[in-house]
């Protein structure tokens, strides 16, 4: 077992190559983690989110853009690939199953992959149904998995305007799901009024409202620690 | 003074009555097509079908403009994508790129496909612009778009990988972008001689909300300059999303007139370009015009003007399924307000 000091290295080890977009470096520190007893559910929130949370503010701050964000996510991922066979069930009350896809009439999937991303990341089964996806395609997903969730992207005016039916069929068949929609032309009052629960705006909103959501799974998961 | 009297006077610098109401991205109208009998599908594989469609909005509400094409994918599919028109779709679906044509980063060394003027739809292109033209074009001026080098890259290779390659390897970017301005800048002079009055270039995936300011300097803004300097009718440069920092670049790109949408803070972009500068823009096609009411339609009219807009110009295309008296209250508060300017 490693000691604090140790500990503290691999995962700073690990932020840090989030942050630097250095697959390598969190391949190298997610093996450490591993091969030195770290808790893998530690190594994934105090080490790579915590990376990609400095890489919202980078973003927001107007340092890093979207080809900086996307290298980071290939390095966070790299980490993650390794530590997450290592995962206990977390068992934060919130884990479940989400479905994401870009709606059919749209190839962009980028603000797609960074809300995915974060799923993955907080233990969520995720089920991507890639880009340009029919819409009856995320009604049948939603009833076969009966997921919580369902995430509909889409960059172009053109595609989203598909949005409200999903949105209909899915919530007449099963009104608790939850819905997010994201995408550059969707905006809250689109939301509201087309009875979705969430939305992000676009790839950088949508990694700020991940992102703000794995925070909260964090403070949780502390939470839970201290009490233990 | 007509329609197309003013708009080109407006594009040559000369004396105009009041601002126009046009734009050089895709404005045909659900309503049209209806009226016509047509289908959304159809029309992008039938040069007479949407040369009539495009006709239909300034027939119907006096829009000061004819456009063609409808769609993004022209220049892609003629270097050799495989489209996708959504052929039985009941609604309004827009073609996609099906199939990109470089997949990895060892493939981005391409050549241009032989006759490239000839493959694809550039032929049906030549002849919806010349029937457009003969039908309307003494009333209106024509116009037409082609995209941007970097977001005709984003089509014909995955956007993820382009991205992420701008940072890596911004000399592999730099000369696939510039492959792509040779096909534009082809595809534009086929627009040119069919008869089109104006251009707009549409580098829609290189906003600033996506690239850095000094990204679009160093990687966008030379091959865009290359596309803008093939062209020889007015030229358009229209850029989404925040584009405050980058106008002067924008400009510094040589078009006769920028365009920029509803994030773009006009009044900031007048001060900074001065009042000789021409900037169309900049309301929400979708927001406003498609689901906003008739007086927030003519309010945002109205904030345009004031904002110091040279044309009253939508941020993207228009949406078909704008109610048709959204399209008479945009006309009539233009033609009202800005005519009192």
């Amino acid at each position: 077992m490693a000691d604090e000091a140790r500990t503290k290295q691999i995962l700073e080890k690990l932020r840090n190559g989030v942050i630097q977009y250095d697959e390598d470096a969190c391949r190298e520190g997610a093996n450490e983690a591993v091969a030195e007893g770290l808790d893998a559910n530690g190594a994934i929130f105090d080490g790579l989110v915590s990376g990609m949370e400095e890489v919202g503010r980078l973003f927001e701050a107007q340092e890093y853009f979207v080809p900086e964000i996307l290298m980071c996510a290939d390095a966070l991922y790299a980490g993650l690939e390794i530590l997450k066979p290592h995962c206990k069930q977390m068992d934060l009350g919130v884990k479940g199953s989400v479905v994401i896809g870009t709606v059919e009439g749209d190839v962009h999937d980028i603000g797609k992959n960074l809300v995915k991303m974060m799923f993955d990341v907080a233990g969520f089964n995720v089920y991507d149904l890639g880009r340009d996806v029919p819409l009856d395609k995320f009604v049948d997903e939603q009833l076969k998995t009966d997921s919580d969730i369902v995430c509909l992207s889409a960059m172009m005016t053109t595609s989203m305007v598909g949005m409200p039916l999903i949105i209909e069929k899915i919530k007449a068949k099963n009104p608790n799901c939850m819905i997010m929609i994201g995408g550059a032309p969707t905006s809250k009052d689109l939301a509201d009024k087309w009875g979705a629960d969430g939305y992000a705006e676009d790839a950088s909103n949508a990694l700020k409202e991940a992102i703000k959501m794995v925070a909260f799974l964090k403070k949780l998961r502390a939470e839970k620690t201290a009490q233990q | 003074m007509n329609s197309r009297e003013r708009v080109l006077n407006l594009f040559e610098g000369k004396e105009i009555d009041r601002v126009p109401c046009f734009s050089g991205m895709g404005n045909i109208t659900e309503a049209g097509i209806n009226k016509l009998g047509y289908r959304f599908a159809g029309i992008h594989l039938d040069a007479q079908q949407m040369a009539a469609t495009a006709a239909s909005t300034f027939k119907m509400f006096g829009y000061e403009c004819g456009v063609v094409p409808v769609d993004l994918c022209v220049e892609a599919e003629a270097i050799g994508c495989v489209i996708n028109v959504y052929p039985s779709a009941e609604g309004i679906l827009y073609p996609t790129i099906k199939e990109k044509m470089i997949h990895k980063e060892d493939e981005m060394e391409i050549k241009l496909p032989e006759g490239l003027a000839e493959r694809g739809r550039i032929p049906l292109m030549r002849e919806a612009i010349a029937l457009l033209k003969a039908d309307i074009g003494g009333e209106v001026a024509i116009g037409s778009y082609v995209l941007g080098p970097f977001t005709l890259a984003g089509q014909i290779m995955e956007l993820n990988d382009l991205l992420k390659l701008s940072f890596k390897k911004p000399d592999k970017v730099a000369a696939l972008l510039d492959v792509m301005a040779d096909a534009i800048i082809i595809v534009a002079k086929e627009y040119e001689k069919a008869g089109v009055d104006y251009l707009t270039v549409r580098e829609m995936g290189a906003t600033s909300d996506v690239l850095s300011p000094r990204v679009f300097k160093s990687l966008i803004q030379p091959p865009l300059q290359k596309v803008i300097k093939g062209i020889s009718v007015h030229s358009v440069l229209h850029i989404c999303g925040k584009t405050n920092d980058i106008v002067t670049s924008m400009m510094d790109a040589g078009p006769t007139a920028i365009s920029v949408e509803q994030k773009n803070d006009v009044a900031e972009s007048r001060k900074k370009l001065g009042d000789k500068a021409l900037i169309f823009g900049n309301f929400d096609a979708y927001n406003v015009l498609v689901s906003g009411s008739e007086e927030l339609v003519r309010s945002t009219m109205r904030k345009c003007i004031d904002d110091g807009v040279s044309a009253v110009w939508p941020g993207c295309d228009i949406w078909p399924t704008v109610p048709p008296q959204n399209m008479a209250a945009m006309m009539d508060e233009v033609k009202t307000y800005g005519g009192k300017k």
